[in-house]
C-alpha cells in the first residue's frame, strides 16, 4: 500500500478515536452519579479496534482496511447511541464487537481454504432451509417474528446465518452464468423466502427474495427475469395484503400514521416524531428523548440518531453505508472467476438491500419491518454475522489481489 | 452546565463524522483514480527501431488495419498481426494468426506468451522493445 492512502488511514484512525473519545467522556458526564463506565466501555472498543486493525495488516498485508474501519466507525456511533439508551446493552454490544472482529480477522483468512471445498449448491439450499426451519420449530418469539434460538440464556438468531449461506447458494447455482433449470431454483428461492414469511419476519423474506433477483440479473443479465420477478412481488404484496393481518397493519400504519396514533401508527409517528425534532444538527448528545421510541435499541436506532446528531449526522451515516457498497461492488468487479464475483455481490447487495429496508423504514419511505441496521442496531448475531460477510468480502479481496501477483499464462 | 457541554459538543462531533467521512470519499476518489488508470493505460510501451514509442493499453491491437491500436505499414503484417492484453499484473501478446508470424527475441510464438521486460518483439520487418515506464509509478494520484 502507497504511503499516501497509510497517510489518509492513519487520519481517519485519529478522527475515529477522538469521536469515541469525546462522546463516551460526555457520556460518563451524563448519569447524575458520575461512572466512568461509558469511557471504560470506550476504550474497551477502541482497544479492539486498533489490535484488529493492525492484527489483520500484520497477518494479512492485502486486507482491505477501508472496510474494517467504516464498519467499526458505524459501530462506534451505533454504541455511542446504546450507550446514551441503556447501558446495559451497551456493555454486552462491546463483548459482540469484539467477538464480530475476531470472527472477522478468522473468516478473512479462511475464506481461500472454503473457496477451494466447491461444495454443490445443494447443500449451502439444505443449511439454509434447516436454519430457518429451526426456530420455527424451537424458536422463541420476540417483536413479532419467531425467530429466535434460545440455548441457556443465550439467545442467537439463525437467519442472520442464513444469509451467508444463502449467498453461497445463489453463488453456486449461477456460477455457469445461465440458470440450469428454472422451475427447480424458483421452487428453491420460494422456499427460503415462503419459510421466512411463515415466521412473520417480512423484512427477511423481501431481503431475500430481492438480494435473488439481483444477483440473478447480474449473472444473466436478463431484464425479462427482473421484470416477471418484480411483477410477482407486487402480486405477493397485494395478496398478502388481503390474506394476512399483520402485513394489512403495518401497511396501514405506514400509508397513514396519524389515523391511529397511540395504537398502530405508534411505532412511525414517535420514529417521525424524534427525526423532526433533531432538525440540522440534532438535539446534542444525551438532550433528545429516544426512550419514546419503542425498539429503539435495535430496529429503530437511526431515528434515535438522527434526534441526536441530525439531519447531517443521519445523512454522514447513510453515506458511510453507501461506501461500504460501493467497496463491495469494487471487490466484485476485481475478481475472475464467476462463483467469487456472484458471492461478492450476493453479499454486498444483502447489505445494501438490508439498510434500505430499515433505513426506508424508520423514514416512511416503505412499510417498516423489523430487520436490523448492520453494526449500529444492538444484536449480538447480527453484529457477528455483518463482521463475518465482510471477513468474506476481505478474503475475496485477498484472492483477487494474489491471482494478479501469480498469474502465469 | 451538561447542556451546554452537550450543545457545544454536538457541533464538534458533527464536525469530526465529516472529517472522517471526507477522507474516505477521498480514498474512494483515488480508487476510481487507479481504476480508470488501470483499466485504460499501463505502465509499459513498445519502442521502435526508429524511435516511435507506442503506449500499450488494456488491450492493444497490431496490424495493418487502420482500425488497429497500432497501425504499422508495412507489406509483411498482417491486417490483424497481433494483440497485447493485459491480464493480472502481466502483458501477454498473442499472435492472431498472422502470414508471417510473431517472434519473440528470435522465437516464433505459437500460443499466448507473457512478456518479460527489454523483451524485443519481431513483426514483419520490424523490431520493437518491450519497456516499461520507470518514472510513472512514483507520480501516481499526485495531481489531484
Amino acid at each position: 500500500m502507497d504511503s499516501r492512502e497509510e497517510a489518509i488511514y492513519n487520519r481517519s484512525l485519529t478522527a475515529m478515536a477522538l469521536v469515541g473519545f469525546l462522546s463516551f467522556l460526555l457520556l460518563s458526564a451524563y448519569r447524575k452519579p458520575v461512572t466512568f463506565l461509558p469511557f471504560y466501555g470506550a476504550l474497551a472498543f477502541l482497544t479492539v479496534v486498533f489490535l484488529g486493525y493492525f492484527f489483520t495488516g500484520w497477518v494479512l498485508p492485502n486486507s482491505d482496511k477501508f472496510l474494517f474501519l467504516l464498519s467499526s466507525f458505524l459501530a462506534q456511533l451505533g454504541l455511542i447511541m446504546l450507550c446514551r439508551i441503556n447501558p446495559e446493552l451497551f456493555k454486552r454490544q462491546v463483548v459482540f464487537f469484539a467477538l464480530g472482529v475476531g470472527f472477522f480477522i478468522l473468516i478473512s483468512f479462511f475464506t481461500k481454504y472454503l473457496l477451494r471445498l466447491e461444495l454443490a449448491p445443494f447443500f449451502y439450499w439444505a443449511v439454509t432451509v434447516v436454519l430457518l426451519l429451526l426456530p420455527l420449530l424451537f424458536g422463541v418469539e420476540k417483536g413479532g417474528a419467531k425467530n429466535w434460538l434460545v440455548f441457556d440464556g443465550f439467545t442467537f438468531q439463525p437467519s442472520e446465518l442464513a444469509k451467508i449461506t444463502f449467498a453461497f447458494y445463489l453463488a453456486g447455482v449461477l456460477k455457469n452464468g445461465r440458470i440450469d433449470s428454472f422451475p427447480r431454483m424458483a421452487t428453491e428461492i420460494l422456499t427460503v423466502v415462503g419459510l421466512l414469511a411463515i415466521s412473520k419476519d417480512l423484512g427477511g423474506a423481501m431481503l431475500f427474495y430481492f438480494t435473488a433477483l439481483i444477483v440473478i440479473f447480474v449473472a444473466t443479465s436478463r431484464p425479462d427475469i427482473m421484470a416477471v420477478g418484480c411483477f410477482s412481488a407486487a402480486i405477493l404484496g397485494v395478496s398478502g395484503y388481503y390474506l394476512f393481518d399483520h402485513v394489512r397493519v403495518r401497511i396501514e400504519a405506514w400509508l397513514n400514521p396519524w389515523k391511529d396514533v397511540p395504537g398502530r401508527g405508534y411505532q412511525i409517528a414517535q420514529s417521525l416524531f424524534a427525526i423532526a425534532e433533531g432538525g440540522y444538527f440534532g438535539t446534542g448528545l444525551g438532550l433528545g428523548r429516544p426512550d419514546f421510541i419503542p425498539a429503539v435499541a435495535t430496529d429503530f436506532i437511526f431515528s434515535a440518531f438522527a434526534e441526536e446528531f441530525g439531519f447531517l449526522g443521519a445523512a454522514a451515516v447513510v453515506l458511510m453505508y453507501f461506501l461500504l457498497v460501493y467497496r463491495g461492488i469494487r471487490i466484485a468487479l476485481r475478481l475472475q472467476r464467476n462463483f467469487e464475483i456472484l458471492l461478492a455481490v450476493g453479499h454486498t447487495v444483502m447489505f445494501g438491500m438490508q439498510i434500505f429496508t430499515i433505513i426506508g423504514g424508520v423514514i416512511k419511505l416503505i412499510p417498516v419491518t423489523g430487520v436490523t441496521l448492520p453494526f449500529m442496531s444492538y444484536g449480538g448475531s447480527s453484529m457477528v454475522m455483518s463482521f463475518a460477510s465482510l471477513g468474506i468480502l476481505n478474503g475475496l479481496w485477498q484472492s483477487a489481489l494474489e491471482g494478479e501477483d501469480d498469474d502465469e499464462d | 452546565m451538561y447542556e451546554l457541554l452537550a450543545q457545544v459538543m454536538k457541533f464538534l462531533l458533527i464536525g469530526l463524522i465529516y472529517y472522517f467521512l471526507y477522507n474516505f470519499l477521498k480514498l474512494m476518489v483515488l480508487d476510481l483514480y487507479e481504476e480508470r488508470k488501470s483499466s485504460d493505460e499501463t505502465d509499459y510501451y513498445l519502442k521502435c527501431e526508429d524511435g516511435r514509442e507506442f503506449p500499450l493499453r488494456k488491450v492493444t491491437t497490431i496490424g495493418r488495419a487502420k482500425d488497429s491500436d497500432i497501425v504499422i505499414d508495412d507489406p509483411y503484417l498482417s491486417s490483424k498481426h497481433a494483440m497485447i492484453y493485459k491480464r493480472g499484473r502481466r502483458l501477454i501478446i498473442q499472435d492472431l494468426k498472422s502470414t508471417n508470424g510473431t517472434y519473440i527475441n528470435g522465437r516464433r510464438i505459437k500460443k499466448a506468451v507473457a512478456l518479460r521486460e527489454k523483451d524485443v518483439i519481431t513483426m514483419g520487418s520490424r523490431k520493437f522493445t518491450f519497456l516499461r515506464r520507470e518514472a510513472r509509478g512514483l507520480e501516481r494520484g499526485s495531481d489531484i
